[in-house]
């Protein structure tokens, strides 16, 4: 599915801007190989769908037609596609409160990481401070620990935190929440660095020695500029937070309010047959996230997806 | 970035897990949670946490009502899934277990005594456990002569599951009682047209279960509990024997998909192939939740439908059950969770999920008539009925990096051994190697 | 913040003119301050989150299963002497190697082309959307796309399509287990049958099959009947052999005639001397063959099975490995099951990189890329010479948090690779988790295994080095 792109990558592409004195052939070339772009990325953009749509389809079939025929013999049969398994879902009790939860913990591990990663990464980029260097490398050495390794270890810290200064990490929202801004950090630290490494080091040297302060030309120049890397930062680590499973199922055991991810493994059966569920709960689960991402196109991420300059 | 998309281990993963099967039957309250164990009236909560999720999550629901009317005490239930070896051994760093853990496998058991983790029940359950239950239970919730878990839910996994129609079809009036009487429905099936089985061995336990039950049958309880605990070695000529028989099964021509087949299709789609709109095979060797799986994947009917047949009996071996089961631990010792316990093992607690179904208690003073169906009434009576004959899953007793892992030890080798199945010395060997190592003995 | 100190100063909106004054001298000490503020939250999540399990896990490593007794070296010893510890380690391998390749070049030609496209944010949606699917999601979706049964897997139903049209299977086809149901017939190497007895002009053969179930006995068959003797031909009967309590060779009431059967004439040579067709009934009659001694054969092609479906997600290799020994064949082999996951991540990944990337593009200077147009280079050249070499950090970016990613992968393979090929398809930190947690309860090895996963990042680090240096 992917080797269709590379011809296409190599050949020299269509000009955005025609030059108007460009001989006829080669402006016939151009309308030619516009619409082989056109086309390949078609192809492309529908092999992408595929499997979603499979997914789709199957969310409103029965368990019985999918062990018996593939899901496109449910576009020609439409009769025998049902929405129970959406009525089950949505009419089950504790969906508001697991949806709710889901966002107390996705929405500050967000943000928080979106915030100190860029504040890190700014002083690992316009300070000048003995050993920002190996601190950096010793960053993307962090990018490897496994977070399935940290699990024992920080349950014994919060543990020794409760016991020490009587505050209740384990089992809480909160919990889950440091455990994943602290994840998120060695990538997000990463991404910004690299990204604010190239704005012009002129352009805050200029401001500094007007007498800007550090907050301020943060706030006012690299904040700004970094939009685009922001707005890509926020998306992936919002997606991540969502998804996740492992870190809610450990760290925020014994509290009732459980995130949407627990409230679909608990549903699961565990032997039986369970495609309709599954389709269903994975559909569910995705579309949030992406019309969360589309609420923030319109403004925030425009940026990014267009690629236009802010 | 990895840390991300952090793991929904379904069933699709098809982990490691004990018995078990969604409920069936129907929705009433079954028994009577007439209050004999709590004795006096207690108030106050207990949290649960056991691997149940779906129907069998709601069952248990009902189970810990009856013990609220009984007692007074809110049990407090949280699904943990495969994953409640993770999250149990989180909670212990964390400081925050549950009161009561419901563990699927008795290893998990002996690993968290190891860990000082659990509360020794011998005053609580212990007379209950030597009068209601065959021995086999009480021995192995016990760990250094003190008893730490109670038996709630149990598996007869010595089922083998047909389709009544196809059977019929092909001139088969009763189903087979002996190894030889299969060997020739086997070839009846065969030549009437019907592939005789649909193997689930691309899940590796299914595979487990298969060489027990066989095992058991042709070395005998002595032996069968030699092996599992790596007394005798894998190269035992018993052993040999035992395989030697999968492989008349494990022919290709008598399994869905061939060799291929039989190694990839994953449990619960091997049930849909026996069981499903279009049957591809006869009949399907698993344990007695299969019956509850069979409605989720088509419209056959208990009895009329589907059944079973106990798996038969090899050159004349004794009537005998592979058993497997869920056993309650307690982790922090007050007043409610001692009562949970209690209820957990007296015949109240058994008999309320018993009657909803998909369920089966290892509780001899549960009356097989509590069962909603005469199918699952008949897979409860042969379990209690075996008594000492009952022999515990081996795979579940055996450390999980032997006999509980994807991919690895016993699971591998048999999914190696049914590619291959003339190559029985070399699977020992493989199967001794890798048993030494988890067993370090 | 609000615990920021005044530093900030008077609203700075355009870059100021170097000539307004000379640089401010700034106290070594408020540089440290600042230093402080902007690092320090980050610093003690990441010492208290990621650091001391880090260390933890180091220390761990050199301790047994219940983290009682030290153990030195043990540990180590134990996981480099097992294959399947090797097996895991090739995998990463594997990915490494293909993975961070494929999805920063894929992403950057994503990136670049839907530049050129009216419909860009489209299709930067579809290719981005994996994004958004968890992975049980994933796992799930690309089970359905890998199915092996033709009915019911969109990859395979594709290739069975082209397939069984240039090769049809035979009407006989969905019949796996056909079997003479006498000695009447012998199988032949090819698949078919032929009659064991010679026949001449003038004899019949009774051709009794099993293994057939009713339904896939063609409609309007009808019952067979014993053949007639016709002088100067063969006749014959090709039939279902079985019904409830009759006897195998003989034609009991009720059994049917299998019609559309293709049969061959075999002359004493093997040669086919005639062919014909049995008839509703399952009648077969061969007319006048040249006299001699025949063997009526029901050819293969009857049987021929339609397209199987490849199990995607096997351990069939890629490599051959066939000549090699156990360790070797484990080290060599690169199983189908490593490639679909492969394709199934990039399904997820692509649109990372293309994100990215694009926002790589659109913090480009255009003024630059202008510039090179009007220049008169080519696009090709401009891409080249201009936007390749500044996009050159954010695809480091991009390549690093790669294969930084895959040393660590593990969920994809849980979630989508089907237990038998597990083994074969494993990976360093699904063994690392499977040690420790879920199957072998054992820390020690499981942390050791951890250990050995950051060591792998090394290289990744020196990478970084040199390019903090150059």
């Amino acid at each position: 599915m992917t080797s269709t792109a590379l011809p296409s990558a190599s050949a020299p592409a269509p000009a955005a801007v025609e030059t108007p004195r460009a001989p006829r052939g080669a402006r016939l070339r151009r309308v030619l190989n516009r619409t082989t772009l056109n086309v390949v990325l078609v192809a492309i953009g529908l092999l992408w769908l595929l499997p979603t749509v499979g997914l789709l389809v199957t969310s409103f079939r029965t368990n019985t037609d999918y062990f018996s025929s593939g899901w496109w013999q449910g576009l020609t049969h439409p009769a025998a596609l049902t929405i129970q398994a959406y009525k089950d879902i949505i009419h089950s009790s504790g969906l508001v409160n697991a949806l709710v939860t889901t966002v107390l913990i996705t929405v500050p591990a967000t943000l928080l990481v979106v915030l100190i990663a860029s504040l890190a990464a700014y002083s690992l980029v316009f300070l000048r401070w003995r050993g920002r260097d190996w601190v950096f490398i010793l960053l993307v050495a962090l990018m490897v620990v496994p977070l399935q390794m940290a699990l024992i270890p920080v349950a014994t810290m919060y543990k020794w935190i409760h016991d020490t200064l009587g505050l209740q990490l384990f089992g809480t929202v909160a919990g889950v929440v440091i455990y994943h801004v602290a994840f998120g950090l060695p990538f997000a630290i990463f991404l910004m660095r690299n990204f604010y490494a190239g704005i012009p080091k002129d352009l805050l040297e200029a401001a500094r020695i007007d007498g800007a302060g550090e907050w301020m030309m943060f706030r006012r120049i690299v904040l700004p500029l970094g939009k685009p890397a922001l707005a890509s930062l926020a998306i992936f680590q919002f997606l991540w937070v969502w998804n996740d499973l492992l870190v809610s199922l450990v760290f925020n055991s014994g509290n009732p309010n459980q995130p949407f991810t627990v409230f679909i493994f608990s549903q699961i059966r565990q032997f039986g047959a369970n495609i309709e569920f599954f389709s269903t709960a994975s559909f569910i689960s995705m579309v949030i996230p992406l019309a969360v991402f589309f609420a923030f196109q319109r403004s925030f991420v425009r940026g990014v997806l267009a690629g236009a300059v802010k | 970035m990895q840390r991300s998309r952090v793991l929904v281990f379904s069933a699709v993963a098809g982990l490691a897990v004990a018995a078990c099967g969604s409920g069936g039957g129907n929705n009433s309250t079954g028994g009577s949670p007439s209050a004999s164990a709590g004795a006096a009236k207690l108030s106050g909560n207990v949290t649960v946490w056991a691997t149940w999720s779906g129907t069998e999550q709601k069952d248990f629901q009902m189970v810990l009502d009856g013990f609220q009317t009984a007692t007074g005490v809110t049990g407090q239930f949280q699904s943990k899934g495969d994953q409640l070896p993770t999250v149990l051994g989180t909670a212990i760093a964390g400081g925050s277990p549950p009161d009561v853990a419901v563990l699927p496998q008795p290893g998990l058991l002996h690993d968290l005594v190891a860990k000082n983790a659990l509360k020794p029940l011998d005053s609580i359950a212990g007379s209950i456990m030597g009068s209601d239950y065959s021995p086999v239970w009480k021995n192995l919730a016990t760990d250094t002569g003190k008893l730490y878990g109670v038996y709630f839910k149990a598996a007869n996994k010595s089922t083998v599951w047909y389709n009544v129609k196809t059977f019929k079809d092909a001139g088969i009036t009763s189903p087979p009682a002996t190894w030889d009487e299969l060997m020739k429905d086997v070839s009846t099936l065969k030549q009437f047209g019907t592939t005789p089985f649909a193997m689930c061995g691309g899940s590796g336990w299914t595979l487990t279960d298969w060489f027990e039950n066989i095992y058991l049958r042709t070395a005998g309880v002595d032996k069968y509990n030699a092996l599992a605990k790596h007394s005798i070695p894998w190269t035992d000529p018993s052993v040999a024997t035992a395989l030697g028989q999968m492989a008349k099964v494990f022919d290709p021509t008598n399994i869905v998909g061939g060799t291929q087949g039989a190694v990839s299709t994953p449990f619960p789609d091997c049930v849909s192939q026996v069981f499903g709109a279009s049957p591809k095979a006869a009949m399907l060797y698993e344990g007695d939740f299969v019956g509850s799986v069979i409605p989720t994947v088509g419209s056959l009917q208990a009895g009329s439908g589907f059944d079973f047949f106990p798996f038969p009996s090899i050159n004349g071996s004794p009537a005998a059950v592979s058993g497997g089961g869920d056993v309650a631990v307690m982790l922090n010792d007050t007043p409610q969770a001692q009562a949970l316990i209690k209820y957990l093992a007296s015949p109240q607690g058994g008999a309320i999920w018993a009657h909803l179904g998909g369920f089966t208690s290892p509780n001899n003073k549960v009356s097989t008539s509590v069962y909603p169906d005469a199918i699952s009434s008949k897979a409860a009576k042969a379990l209690i009925d075996a008594g000492s004959n009952v022999a515990f899953d081996m795979s579940d007793q055996a450390p999980a990096a032997f006999g509980g892992t994807a991919g690895s030890g016993e699971w591998a080798d048999l999914q190696n051994f049914v590619r291959n199945t003339s190559d029985i010395s070399g699977i020992q060997a493989k199967l001794e190697a890798d048993a030494l190592a988890a067993y370090g003995h | 913040m609000a615990t920021l100190p005044s530093i900030v100063e008077p609203r700075v909106r355009r870059v100021p003119d170097v000539a307004t004054g000379g640089p401010p001298r700034r106290g070594r000490g408020r540089n440290l301050l600042a230093v402080g503020l902007f690092m320090g939250p980050a610093a003690i999540l990441l010492g208290a989150i990621v650091v001391y399990p880090a260390l933890a896990t180091i220390a761990r490593s050199l301790y047994d299963r219940s983290g009682g007794t030290f153990v030195g070296t043990d540990n180590y010893r134990t996981l480099f002497g097992s294959t399947e510890i090797l097996v895991a380690i090739r995998n990463n391998a594997i990915w490494v190697i293909v993975f961070p390749v494929l999805v920063t070049f894929i992403g950057l030609v994503f990136a670049v082309l839907t530049e050129r496209i009216l419909w860009s944010t489209a299709f930067k949606t579809i290719v981005f959307m994996p994004m958004a699917i968890s992975l049980f999601a994933t796992g799930v979706i690309w089970r359905i796309v890998y199915e092996t049964d033709p009915h019911r897997g969109v990859i395979n139903s594709a290739v069975g399509t082209v397939v069984d049209t240039f090769h049809a299977p035979g009407s006989y086809a969905s019949a796996t287990n056909i079997k003479p149901s006498t000695a009447t017939l012998t199988a032949r190497p090819d698949g078919g049958m032929a009659s064991t007895a010679t026949l001449s002009r003038g004899d019949t053969a009774q051709l009794g099959l099993t293994g057939i179930l009713p339904e896939f006995v063609p409609t309007g068959a009808r019952d067979a009947q014993p053949p007639a003797t016709a002088s100067g031909a063969i006749t014959g009967v090709v039939w279902r052999d079985f019904s409830v309590g009759g006897t195998p060779g003989v034609i009991d009431g009720g059994e049917k005639g299998l019609p559309g059967m293709h049969l061959d004439l075999l002359s004493a040579d093997g040669s086919t001397a005639a062919t014909t067709t049995t008839d509703l009934s399952g009648a077969f009659r061969f007319d006048n063959p040249p006299a001699g001694s025949y063997r009526v054969a029901v050819d293969a092609a009857n049987f021929r099975a339609p397209f199987g479906g490849v199990n995607w997600l096997g351990v069939q290799s890629l490599t051959p490995t066939s000549g090699l020994g156990t360790t070797a064949r484990a080290l060599l082999s690169i199983p189908l099951a490593d490639i679909s996951a492969i394709v199934a991540m990039l399904w997820v990944w692509c649109g990372f990189a293309m994100v990215v990337i694009g926002a790589g593009l659109a913090a480009l200077n255009r003024e630059v890329l202008e510039a090179a147009k009007v220049d008169g280079a080519t696009e090709w050249q401009t891409f080249r010479h201009v936007t390749f070499p500044l996009l050159r950090p954010v695809l480091i970016v991009v390549f690093i948090t790669m294969i930084i990613n895959v040393l660590k992968i593990f969920d994809i393979i849980l979630a989508l690779v089907p237990d038998s090929s597990h083994q074969e398809a494993n990976v360093i930190a699904l063994k690392m988790w499977e040690l420790g947690f879920t199957g072998g309860q054992n820390l020690g090895l499981s942390s050791a295994l951890a250990v050995f996963l950051f060591v792998l990042v090394i290289p990744v680090i020196f990478l970084n080095i040199r390019r903090i240096r150059g």
